[in-house]
């Protein structure tokens, strides 16, 4: 053993030991689980001081702004509710088939028409309108902020963590603070989704600005280009992959927060709809009005894909890679550039015929006599499996909690019971489960050194005691350790400071409760995603299968899926378990797919030609090459679940998510906005962590 | 009245006695807030309708329960016609201290808050509805969560509720489980139904599902005046809350210029009552019959002419 790797392994056994003290001393001093409320840092009545003085302040500024927003946002809807629906329909058809084609266009004639089918047109275009203004909102600023970034280091350093903090601080956290500001109004959801799906745009403005190549901004210097001609002429026009996938992203991300934004009211919008009928409990009528949702939000992500894909395409630097965490989509039916003018002008005189048509009345508004809507069906469906499958949906349910939720909680030391497991926990049990865990340890030792010895026996102590039973000393040592060997200093320093700020501000107790659940939920996606990602590698027909389902998952608004979990499953920890899972798998399939079709086709070569056999390849070398990859998709896993722990507290969940729903009722701009950095905090300490260690494992690999 | 206030008033009584018959007194649309359920919804439209029916313009605002606070107070909303005294939080404290929203008074609906029981819960624990009876049947209400203790559905942890105190206080061996919504407590309660398991649960009426689940109140220690924070008062010498919960009021507020700037509409809405016995059927007519709210709302408005129109009268003297 090397000399560092002897001094790094004492400091995690230096850990281990504080560990065990602590746990045996946590029943005498209970300030080693969270600290009493005498030593919190009022960091929330400073914010809310802060708050009352800025609002007093500021009030008009931001209340003029509100006044502006609401004309183009009255207008954007006022539009689309005069329209004729066929009117809507041909328009989004000729744009949908000028991003893609005939598929696409038939996609959005079939989305429309479910929208009338359904009765939902009305509440469909106020959304629709709203999303016209938060998207171009979020464009202008994000493209504006990427620019002013990339010009100037010092903007950049500023915007930086600023954007980290605005994808992964809860919409919610903010919601109320933007109320008091704006005012009462939809202008304050447009507002709140602009803020959450601008970041995409600015992330890409810049990464397309910083790749133009040097022979093109040269050329145009030689050609005497001024400063905005170089900019608008020769910078733009080449970054525009870029900028596209970033209006493709931004576009997805406004759309997410439908629903959020729709708390507030005003308008009575799609995501009033679903947010109502879910809080009475009508199944049926939710699930119908959140399809509309996800529609619009697939429509739009497959006509800004498109028009994304094709300026990729257009722009002639080749290799210009597309995010590939989405790879492989949309590929075919383009190329027709040259064909495609005198069937936009079709549709256009399509579209000014279905404006005609706004004198028969059943074209200008749908008639009610011809809305199909199957709630009650769906509910009585729905009634009729819960009333004769509850026994299996409840079994399903138990074994999850029994076995893996209420271990992973309180710890196998407390769920162990003859209620639940069947057996009580003797002294005998204990000691053949710390002797499974050693004998697990050291054969880990042997086989691949100390560091998976190490992680036995941390996680052998966490499943034990459980993550809510942890003395937060051991914790935010180990996470700061771990920090430092993968990332170095900085990363260190931001997992203490960050533990240390969700502990002084009094929430380490629910910080606790959401790591603990995030982490049920990313452990089931690491393993069940990547095993699906394995098979979609090796298997054209599993990938084209998945393709689809993941894409559907991804482009759902959030609450959307709670629905269905929450019909069988009832409210409960157990509900936001599923939900989480469903969301954050996604990355992890995808990636795990992209790394392993990805690895250099060279080893894959030299591997066969050593004879491997197939199992050989996949864990010999595939597997390894790839897991930096793997790493990157279940990073945003993590992410992805973190950002669903606000929308699960509506079923139940508990922990930081909680904390800023509550906050939001009882109108605490302080204490949604701690809980929800705690959120941003564990995020992005984890995405540190995750992220240097990928890079070093690459630049390790040598394929960095 | 001192002499120099006198003209003034006379004045202001001729202008009055002037502007009798010019309602509406401004043309600008009053703007009420429907919240996101089915009795606020009608609880509004009656008195929305009614102010159609005097001649004013009348606007819907869907509005979230807290954020509207918000807009009462610059008359983005002019009034919020249900809003209940038990879950509104420190929003209504604020919105008065404001200065911009008053009160209306009660609207007249009678609100009732405890735990309720369900009847496959009386089946099983035949000791009810004496809340004594709910130790032996423990476990009749038991879950795998709370397993060995019984299992009170409550109330989501954002409504700020004191049943934890109040199991303590009356030494029931029950975990307080708060469901995430108010769509989770009824679904928690379709499910029982549909199952036929029984269940405890916190919840209130007027509200429409008690047309599909049979529920019966627990009987708790009445409500004393101080039980809350004194231990002297109540069942239990030792502990607060050992008793059942208040019974609450509902309240109409409003911007506070409403008044001003639509005289009628605020004696109106001040004067507007609903009592739960027009309210429940309506309720039942939308969200158990399918019927629409519009012509529901209507048919109620025609059928009781006798009930609105002395307010109408009233308030246009």
């Amino acid at each position: 053993m090397k000399p560092a790797d002897r001094r790094r392994l004492a400091a995690w056994l230096a850990v281990i030991t504080v560990a065990a003290v602590c746990i045996a001393l946590r029943g005498r001093a209970p300030w080693l689980l969270d600290l009493p409320p005498a030593f919190v840092v009022p960091v929330a009545d400073w914010f809310n001081a802060f708050m009352v003085w800025f609002i007093g302040a500021f009030k008009w500024l931001f209340r003029a702004a509100n006044w502006l927003l609401g004309w183009p946002l009255a207008g954007a809807q006022a539009l689309l509710q005069w329209l004729p629906w066929p009117a809507t329909m041909a328009a989004f058809c000729a744009l949908a088939f000028a991003a893609s084609g005939w598929k696409l266009a038939l996609f959005a004639a079939a989305a429309l028409f479910y929208m009338a089918l359904t009765g939902h047109w009305s509440p469909s275009m106020n959304t629709l309108g709203s999303v016209l203004v938060s998207i171009p909102l979020a464009l202008a600023a994000g493209f504006a902020l990427g620019v002013a970034a990339h010009r100037s280091k010092r903007v950049d350093r500023v915007v930086q963590p600023l954007l980290d903090l605005m994808q992964t601080v809860p919409t919610f956290a903010y919601l109320i603070p933007i109320l008091l500001l704006f005012g009462f109004g939809p202008v304050v959801g447009v507002v709140a989704s602009a803020i959450y799906a601008c970041p995409p745009m600015v992330r890409n403005t810049l990464l397309g600005l910083r790749r133009v190549p040097r022979e093109a901004l040269e050329s145009g210097l030689i050609c005497g280009a001024t400063g905005p001609q170089l900019f608008w002429w020769v910078q733009a026009p080449s970054a525009l992959p870029a900028l596209m996938v970033g209006v493709n992203q931004t576009t997805m991300a406004a759309l997410s927060m439908v629903i959020i934004a729709a708390i507030i009211g005003g308008s009575a919008d799609i995501g009033w709809e679903v947010l109502s009928t879910m809080r009475k409990a009508q199944f049926g009528q939710s699930l119908l009005a959140g399809i509309v949702i996800a529609l619009i939000a697939m429509l739009l992500d497959r006509i800004s894909w498109g028009f994304a894909d094709r300026a990729g395409r257009g722009a002639a630097a080749a290799g210009r890679s597309r995010n590939h965490g989405r790879g492989g989509r949309g590929g075919r039916g383009h190329g027709r550039h040259g064909r495609l003018k005198p069937w936009l002008l079709t549709l256009i005189a399509l579209a000014i015929f279905a404006g005609a048509t706004a004198f028969i009345p059943a074209a200008r508004v749908y008639p009610e006599a011809w809305v199909f809507y199957p709630a009650d069906a769906i509910n009585a469906a729905l009634r009729f499996v819960t009333a004769n499958y509850s026994a299996a949906t409840d079994a399903v349910k138990h074994a999850a909690l029994f076995y893996y939720l209420l271990p992973l909680k309180i710890g196998l030391s407390q769920a162990v019971t003859p209620f639940s497991w069947g057996v009580a926990l003797t002294p005998g049990l204990v000691w053949g489960y710390a002797a499974a865990v050693g004998v697990i340890a050291w054969r880990l030792f042997a086989w691949r050194g100390w560091r998976p010895a190490v992680a036995a026996v941390v996680g052998g102590g966490v499943l034990y005691f459980g993550v809510t039973g942890l003395p937060w000393p051991p914790f935010i040592l180990a996470s700061t350790l771990l920090a430092w060997q993968v990332g170095g200093r900085r990363v260190a320093l931001l997992s203490a400071g960050g533990w240390a700020f969700m502990l002084l501000t009094g929430v380490w107790a629910q910080a606790m409760l959401s790591v603990y659940l995030c982490a049920a939920a990313v452990l089931v996606c690491a393993l069940g995603g990547g095993a699906l990602g394995v098979w979609a590698s090796a298997n054209r027909r599993v990938s084209n299968f998945l393709r689809p389902i993941n894409d559907t998952l991804q482009s759902m608004p959030l609450f959307v899926i709670l629905i269905p979990f929450l019909m069988f499953f009832q409210i409960g920890e157990f509900t936001s378990f599923l939900a989480i899972i469903a969301y954050a798998i996604v990355p992890t399939i995808r990636y795990t797919e992209h790394g392993l079709r990805h690895v250099p086709a060279a080893s894959v070569e030299a591997a066969i030609a050593m004879g491997c056999t197939r199992r050989q390849l996949l864990w010999e070398v595939k597997m390894p090459l790839a897991l930096p990859e793997i790493m990157l998709g279940v990073n945003q896993t993590v992410l992805f679940a973190l950002a669903m722990l606000v929308i699960t507290a509506l079923v139940g969940s508990r922990g930081l998510g909680q904390s800023v729903y509550i906050a939001l009722s009882n109108a605490d701009p302080g204490l949604g906005l701690v809980a929800g950095l705690g959120i941003a905090l564990i995020a992005i300490i984890a995405d540190r962590i995750i992220q240097a260690w990928s890079a070093r494992r690459k630049s390790t690999l040598g394929i960095a | 009245m001192k002499p120099k206030n006198l003209l003034p008033a006379l004045l202001a009584l001729g202008l009055v006695a002037g502007a009798q018959g010019a309602v509406p007194e401004s043309d600008e649309p009053i703007k009420l807030a429907l919240n996101e359920w089915t009795g606020q919804h009608i609880t509004t439209r009656v008195a929305g309708e009614i102010l159609k029916r005097m001649g004013y313009t009348v606007e819907y605002v869907t509005a979230g329960y807290y954020p509207q606070m918000q807009a009462l107070e610059d008359n983005t909303i002019s009034a919020t016609l249900e809003i209940w005294s038990s879950n509104i939080g420190e929003h209504y404290d604020k919105a008065l201290a404001s200065g911009n929203v008053v009160e209306l008074g009660d609207l007249g609906l009678q609100p009732v808050e405890t735990w309720l029981y369900n009847r496959a819960a009386a089946r099983d624990c035949p000791g009810l509805p004496d809340y004594r009876a709910l130790n032996d049947c423990a476990q009749v209400f038991a879950n795998a969560e709370t397993f060995p203790k019984g299992r009170l559905v409550d109330y989501p942890a954002d409504w700020g509720t004191s049943n934890v105190d109040r199991l303590k206080a009356f030494n029931l061996n029950y975990t307080s489980v708060p469901a995430g919504s108010e769509g989770a407590l009824i679904a928690e309660i379709q499910g029982a139904e549909t199952k036929g398991e029984p269940l405890l649960v916190m919840f209130w009426s007027p509200h429409w599902v008690h047309a599909v689940a049979d529920l019966t109140p627990v009987s708790l220690p009445p409500f004393e005046a101080g039980c809350h924070d004194d231990p002297a008062v109540g069942v239990n010498p030792n502990a607060t809350w050992d008793c059942d919960w208040a019974r609450g009021y509902i309240k109409k507020m409003a911007w506070a210029g409403l008044a001003g700037q639509w005289p009628a509409a605020s004696k109106l809405l001040t004067a507007y009552q609903l009592r739960n016995a027009d309210q429940i059927p309506m309720m039942n007519a939308i969200d158990q019959e399918g019927g629409k709210l519009e012509e529901v709302v209507d048919a109620w408005l025609d059928a009781n002419r006798a009930i609105w129109q002395p307010w109408v009268d009233a308030a246009m003297r």
